[in-house]
């Protein structure tokens, strides 16, 4: 069943409490809707206004006039820790709503301490505000504090930036580190209320208030005003709309007014038409709603139902009132805690499923700030995350409810079987069919010899399988016959290219043979010509000698024969020779 | 309930009556129709009416029948046993459960069998959600868990393993097919029941590292990831309150040992890293260099040994993934998680990347050149882990990350810079820059985002089927032209033929490879997170026509809701939301995007509440109701009036009866009261003079996206033919030009286009000013996009 319950702290006074059950008693979680009632207390402590933070785990509450901050835990119900710190402590606001994280406490010197409440880590900024540090908050991208003053300005902090281990790189090299990134200087008195929108894109307003009797709608990415509002009175309490259409103010006189962000009927939203931003507008002293009886007290705290539709402000005579926002006028009186309700803080409706806000981890119990007496990064080596940075906390199974799905090196999903079959009613459709593929394969009479197998079985089908075999053994032979032929054919064409090349190799060969036939018998030619030519040769010779001879009259016969003899032995020679060549 | 119990008498009939051979096949339906009687089978059974003991004699017949299947002598009647018992067991809850404890040992039994497979897979799985459900009763839990459970981890510990001795160690069965089943049963029990478990965790442990230490990946990735969850788990078995500190020396162990592989895998290197805990600076041992490379003892993790540069690669990408592990496991109690530590690791294990020119790395001249080059071939893959691992951290820590993103995306880019060559690297690196982004991407500067710029244009080529292959084949056929024709024969012939081949096979590649998911998101995720103020123009263009060409919703919305900031003397930049709205005429975010209907007035008569014109003369019945009981205001008040409503209306207004419990839908709210009588015809007419301005935006912000149709040309050839005719029906061309060079100084090859809208934008305008002095408010479509521009238009000026 759904409920929704808000968390209150008081400011102690000297009355006594009606009743003895609130004795003591300095926050209170008291269940709104559906019963109002008390459900649990928390005890010795006393807050002023802007001083409490909650996270799903814990309750951080600064005291007034000291330099503590009491711990309290949810699950438990009790009192886990009291931090001291180095100065009063007269803001804080909680970074990671969903987890709560970092606890940004704001200084009674002008400065913001950031608290890593799972690692002991502490963290300072520069002491950029003149006056103590009345109003901060934390954005929704939990990247950008604000942080209001009694300076009339208001520091916009970069949580990053802050907390860093290696500082981002910045044109800001002139500004000393931890410093505001920017500051919005518009108020022309004392900041007493902070609220931011609810968006954690780039368009969220910022809502100030300020003893000044203004409330001004700005953009704290750049620091622009959006629109400025005349309010009848100083307010000191402020509370955004759900869906951001409008604020509430919280006065003096205990009234609160509604501050519609949208008065015309229009499309366009009227914070961001430029022709209404240097008009302030004047919500009218008469349309503040009154509350029920003049002694409530100032309106110090506002907080909105999860549904927007109901106002519960905390008064300094300890009653919380709750309003009608649709028709803007009182409705009950929740609470009475008899002390100044200094703080109110609506909780997340419990029993709604909202995924996106299941916690995945739980800090039970928070780790204390390690002392650091200067506060600073200096005494670190830059840019390092030290060796002993641990960080507390109890991991939750995200995954409870859905399968986990893993990735596989190359990067396509991987579903567990096992989960998948675990979470469903009956098992899946693969598994069934694997299981029956199996049990089919199971009764088949391959699997048979590893189990004892059913014996039906195999006589019901045994004329079934014999029919089977015999067409497997056709089967077989015909394959074999088949593998034979190509076997066959293989050979043969091996047989063919062997041929082939053969042939080839041969051919070849013979056309070799040829040329050197062609080149012989050309040789032989030539070596004809040139015997006959010597033949002839010897032949004029032999005549010309013997003419010669019987010219001179001696025989020409005995020279001739003479010549021959010579000449025989030079043929042969040359002979040799021409065959040598 | 009637035919509940018709369905179950069936289902009856039939386990009863039908030979038990054949009842595997219908297994699957009777499953269904039993987990079907749900109402029936958790209906307490001591009720005296008849119909209703007549149920309680069908279902004691039924689970009866079920214990004696388990019994059957043949295989097919245990296995349907095993299927209908998981449902039965799903759908009866505490009912069945409390009677179920027969049906636990013939399970367990079963185990023992020699049954098929997947008869003794679904047994365990069955046992296990058996177990899983009686968590919550601790009665059950008493009769039915703490007696059996022992002995069914023992059996499913003998399905995957041998325990040869009395001492507390098993040896895993070498190709078991249930190994990642047992695991997973194992792992879903532990945290559950850690006192159970104790005595066999020495057990599980043997039997865990040696798969996790088995070197060659001989086991699948499935029961690797469920051996390490395992592991892990085994902390919850720790004697009481030592669990955190168990969990811790498992988590550094693992650290040890990753450090002990690297010394190792990485000899072939000169580690410049310098570690930020002195105890480990001392640490690094002197090597035998001239033996391949290896571990031959055991590690902290008490891990076998190791051989050769594959196995260490390996061996590191496990532990690595245990340690992803470690912080993604519920743990049993606090635990302190040694970030420093774990820093410490992954930036020893990014500071050696592959070396690239600019960023060399010293090289060990001991070692051999193959085994460096190995090394580096291996790096991505370690990188990859390494960032699963960060990514994994930022993951679970959330906002407890802010102090570290700074530090993880530095070496995330420096190992991306170094190997976005590998796919798997640049997918990881995608993932873990989008986590990081939404940690701490409003807080970026300037610089940060140009240093993230080479990222996301590469996310950016990623998604887009690469367009130099176009102009690639291009450029090879006008060589060809120019050259001689020898390398025509080259060139893809197919490309040639059919154009759009190519692209459609690359366009099915986007759709589906998660390194194009991973690409898609960082987009999303750069727009949403990151000050657009910073992203220099020439990327934001890129990303916008990415966008575009990809056409996927998301990315889509995101860049339209983060538009261009307007820089002054710039005039109106562009908005891709056209392309948006023509591409998804039909989403309700498209429509609640430009069509926005919140109530805006809250205590307007009739706008607070549903309003019924037909039911006006409940209005006396009903005032009444919302006067009275102020104490009962509430969403929450379980009462059976819609007080909420009436509370928020004044009592004129009619109501309508809502549901108590319905909160107020705000986007309903609207609609009607567009129905009332008063206000019809002004919203109506509001409508009306919306929808021309519609119009006249579309093409106007169609022409300005910057140097789209230059790059893609075919992309775009069927929208060339419409602003040709916007331009001819142009007739100051003067005034738009100039705007057209304003505007897009880099759409030179669109002025055609540019000329003809620009002058419709103008022209509406124009009549948007001449309109606000009007009782009618001027419309604005989009107030998120142009407002924020004039706006900070105005803000540069003053």
């Amino acid at each position: 069943m759904l409920s929704e319950c808000f968390i209150a702290a008081t400011l102690t006074s000297g009355k006594a409490p009606a009743s003895a059950s609130l004795r003591d008693v300095g926050i209170c979680v008291h269940e709104f809707q559906p019963s109002p009632n008390l459900r649990s207390t928390f005890k010795k402590s006393s807050t002023p206004a802007n001083c409490l933070a909650v996270s799903p785990s814990h309750v951080y509450a600064a005291q007034a006039e000291k330099a503590i901050v009491h711990v309290y835990s949810r699950e438990k119900g009790n009192q886990e820790a009291i931090i001291p710190f180095p100065e009063r402590i007269r803001s804080i606001a909680i970074a990671g709503s969903k987890n709560g994280d970092v606890l940004v406490l704001g200084t009674e010197g002008g400065r913001l301490i950031l608290w890593e409440t799972c690692t002991g880590r502490q963290v300072a900024t520069t002491a950029s505000h003149l006056s103590p540090v009345t109003a901060l908050v934390v954005d929704p991208s939990d990247n950008f504090i604000l942080s209001g003053s009694a300076d009339a300005s208001i520091h916009i902090w970069s949580l990053v930036d802050i907390l860093s281990f290696t500082k981002l790189p910045s044109g800001r090299d002139r500004q000393p580190p931890n410093s505001p990134i920017r500051t919005f200087s518009n108020h022309r008195a004392a900041i007493t209320s902070l609220a931011v929108g609810h968006s954690s894109g780039r368009y969220n307003i910022a809502v100030s208030a300020a003893q000044d009797n203004t409330a001004i709608a700005w953009d704290y990415h750049t620091g622009r005003v959006l629109r400025t509002f005349l309010l009848p009175s100083s307010a000191i309490s402020l509370a955004i709309d759900p869906v951001d259409r409008a604020f509430y103010v919280g006065y003096e006189d205990g009234s609160v007014q509604s501050v519609d962000l949208y008065k015309a009927q229009s499309f366009q939203h009227p914070l961001h038409d430029p022709s209404l931003q240097s008009t302030p507008a004047q919500p009218s002293a008469d349309e503040k709603w009154s509350p029920p009886s003049a002694d409530c007290g100032a309106a110090q705290s506002l907080s909105l139902s999860y549904d927007g539709m109901t106002l519960l402000s905390g008064h300094q005579n300890g009653k919380v009132l709750s309003w009608n926002v649709g028709r803007k006028k009182y409705s009950t009186t929740v609470a009475d805690y008899t002390h100044s309700v200094t703080n109110l803080h609506m909780l997340p409706l419990a029993g709604l499923p909202n995924p996106s806000q299941d916690l995945k981890r739980v800090a039970h119990t928070i780790v204390k700030p390690r002392y650091d007496s200067s506060l600073s990064e200096s005494s670190q080596s830059a840019g390092t995350v030290p060796a002993d940075y641990t960080f507390s906390t109890h991991l939750l199974n995200p995954t409870s409810s859905k399968p986990t799905t893993a990735r596989n090196l190359d990067g396509s999903e991987r579903t567990n079987q096992f989960t998948e079959a675990f979470t469903r009613a009956v098992f899946p459709e693969s598994m069934i069919e694997e299981g029956l593929a199996e049990l089919a394969a199971f009764n088949q009479p391959g699997g048979n010899t590893a189990q004892g197998s059913p014996m039906m079985a195999q006589a019901t089908n045994y004329e079934d399988l014999a029919a089977k075999d015999a067409q497997i053994t056709s089967l077989e032979n015909e394959l074999a016959a088949l593998k034979k032929k190509t076997t066959a054919n293989e050979a043969a064409r091996q047989l063919t290219t062997d041929e082939v090349t053969k042939l080839r190799s041969d051919l070849a060969n013979l056309n070799d043979y040829v040329n050197e036939l062609h080149q012989k018998q050309d040789q032989a030619q030539r070596e004809k010509v040139i015997r006959q030519a010597r033949k002839e040769e010897r032949e004029t010779r032999k005549r010309e000698a013997w003419f010669a001879a019987e010219k001179k009259g001696k025989k020409g016969d005995t020279v001739v024969r003479r010549m021959e003899a010579e000449e025989a032995m030079q043929t042969s020679d040359s002979d040799d020779q021409s065959s040598d060549e | 309930m009637a035919s509940m119990s018709m369905s179950l008498h069936a289902v009856n009939h039939r386990l009863t009556n039908i030979p038990v051979k054949q009842l595997p096949p219908i297994a699957s339906c009777l499953a269904t129709s039993l987990s079907n009687c749900g109402e029936l089978l958790s209906a307490p059974q001591n009720q005296k009416s008849k119909s209703d003991s007549d149920n309680a004699v069908q279902v004691h017949k039924l689970m009866t029948r079920l214990a004696s299947l388990l019994q059957d002598r043949s295989p097919e009647g245990r296995w349907t046993a095993v299927v209908l018992v998981k449902a039965v067991v799903e759908a009866g809850q505490w009912e069945i459960l409390r009677g179920c404890e027969p049906l636990v040992r013939g399970l367990i039994a079963i185990l023992a069998k020699p049954d098929p497979n997947s008869t003794k897979k679904m047994a365990i799985i069955t046992l296990t959600r058996i177990f899983h459900l009686t968590y919550q009763y601790p009665t059950l839990v008493r009769e039915i868990t703490t007696p059996s459970l022992p002995s069914f981890i023992t059996s499913a510990l003998n399905l995957i393993s041998v325990k040869p001795s009395s001492e507390p160690i098993r040896r895993l069965k070498p190709h078991t097919p249930f190994l990642e089943t047992v695991l997973n049963a194992l792992g879903e029990l532990i945290a559950r029941h850690p006192t159970i478990f104790r005595p066999f965790s020495a057990q599980i442990h043997s039997i865990l590292q040696a798969i996790i230490g088995s070197t060659s990946p001989a086991f699948p990735q499935n029961a690797l990831d469920s051996a390490e969850r395992l592991f892990i788990s085994l902390h919850h078995c720790a004697p009481k309150n030592t669990s955190g500190e168990e969990w811790r020396s498992a988590c550094q162990m693992t650290i040890a040992s990753i450090h002990g592989a690297t010394d190792h895998v990485f000899r072939a290197v000169v580690e410049q890293w310098e570690s930020a805990d002195p105890a480990l600076r001392q640490a690094s041992r002197p090597q035998d260099y001239s033996r391949e490379v290896g571990d031959g003892g055991q590690d902290t993790l008490g891990l076998a040994g190791w051989q050769g540069l594959d196995s260490g690669v390996n061996r590191l990408v496990v532990l690595l993934q245990m340690l992803s592990t470690c912080l993604t496991t519920a743990t049993a109690s606090m635990v302190s998680i040694p970030i420093g530590h774990i820093l410490d690791l992954t930036s020893r294990l990014t500071a050696v990347v592959v070396p690239s020119d600019g960023r060399d790395i010293q090289a060990n001249p001991q070692i051999s050149r193959t085994e460096r080059e190995h090394l580096f071939a291996e790096l991505p893959r370690i990188h990859v882990s390494c960032m699963e691992l960060l990514r994994n951290l930022v993951k679970s820590l959330e906002t407890g990350a802010i102090p570290l993103a700074q530090t993880i995306l530095e070496q995330a880019l420096w190992v991306y810079r170094a190997e976005k060559f590998s796919r798997e690297v640049r997918a990881s690196a995608y993932e873990l820059v989008q986590t990081l982004l939404a940690r701490m991407g409003p807080s970026l500067t300037k610089q940060s985002i140009t240093s993230l710029a080479d990222l996301v244009r590469a996310s950016c080529h990623d998604l887009l089927p690469p367009a130099h292959d176009q102009s690639a084949s291009a450029k090879a056929s006008s060589d060809a032209k120019g050259k001689a024709k020898s390398n025509l024969a080259a060139a893809n012939a197919d490309s040639f033929l059919n154009p759009m081949l190519k692209q459609g096979r690359q366009s099915d590649v986007a759709t589906f490879s998660s390194l194009a998911r991973a690409a898609s998101e960082l987009l999303v995720g750069v727009l949403t997170h990151a000050p657009t103020e910073h992203l220099s123009p020439s990327l934001r263009a890129e990303i916008d026509r990415t966008i575009i060409l990809t056409s996927d919703k998301f990315t889509m919305l995101a860049s339209v809701l983060n538009p261009v900031p307007a820089v002054k003397g710039r005039g109106v930049s562009a908005s891709i939301m056209p392309f948006l709205t023509r591409a998804f005429p039909a989403e309700m975010e498209v429509e609640s995007l430009i069509r926005p209907r919140m109530p805006v007035l809250m205590n307007a008569p009739g706008i607070g509440g549903y309003t019924d014109l037909g039911e006006e003369e409940e209005e006396d019945v009903s005032a009444p109701v919302s006067g009275k009981a102020p104490e009962s205001t509430g969403f929450l008040q379980p009462s059976s009036t819609p007080i909420l409503h009436h509370d928020m209306m004044d009592t004129e207004v009619s109501h309508t009866p809502a549901p108590a419990l319905t909160k107020r839908g705000l986007a309903d709210d609207s609609k009607p009261q567009l129905l009332t009588p008063g206000s019809t015809g002004k919203a109506d007419s509001n409508l009306q003079s919306k929808r021309p301005r519609v119009e006249d935006v579309v093409p106007a912000t169609t022409a300005s996206q910057p140097s789209l149709d230059k790059t893609a040309p075919t992309t775009f050839t069927g929208t060339a033919a419409v602003p040709v005719s916007l331009a001819s029906a142009t007739a100051t061309v003067d005034q738009s030009s100039k705007i057209a060079s304003v505007k897009a100084p880099s759409a030179t090859a669109v002025s055609g286009l540019l000329a003809g809208s620009a002058v419709a934008q103008t022209a509406s305008a124009d009549a948007g000013e001449d309109d606000s002095d009007d009782d009618l408010p001027a419309l604005n479509i989009d107030p998120d996009t142009e407002d924020e521009d004039e706006d900070e238009d105005e803000t540069m000026e003053g």
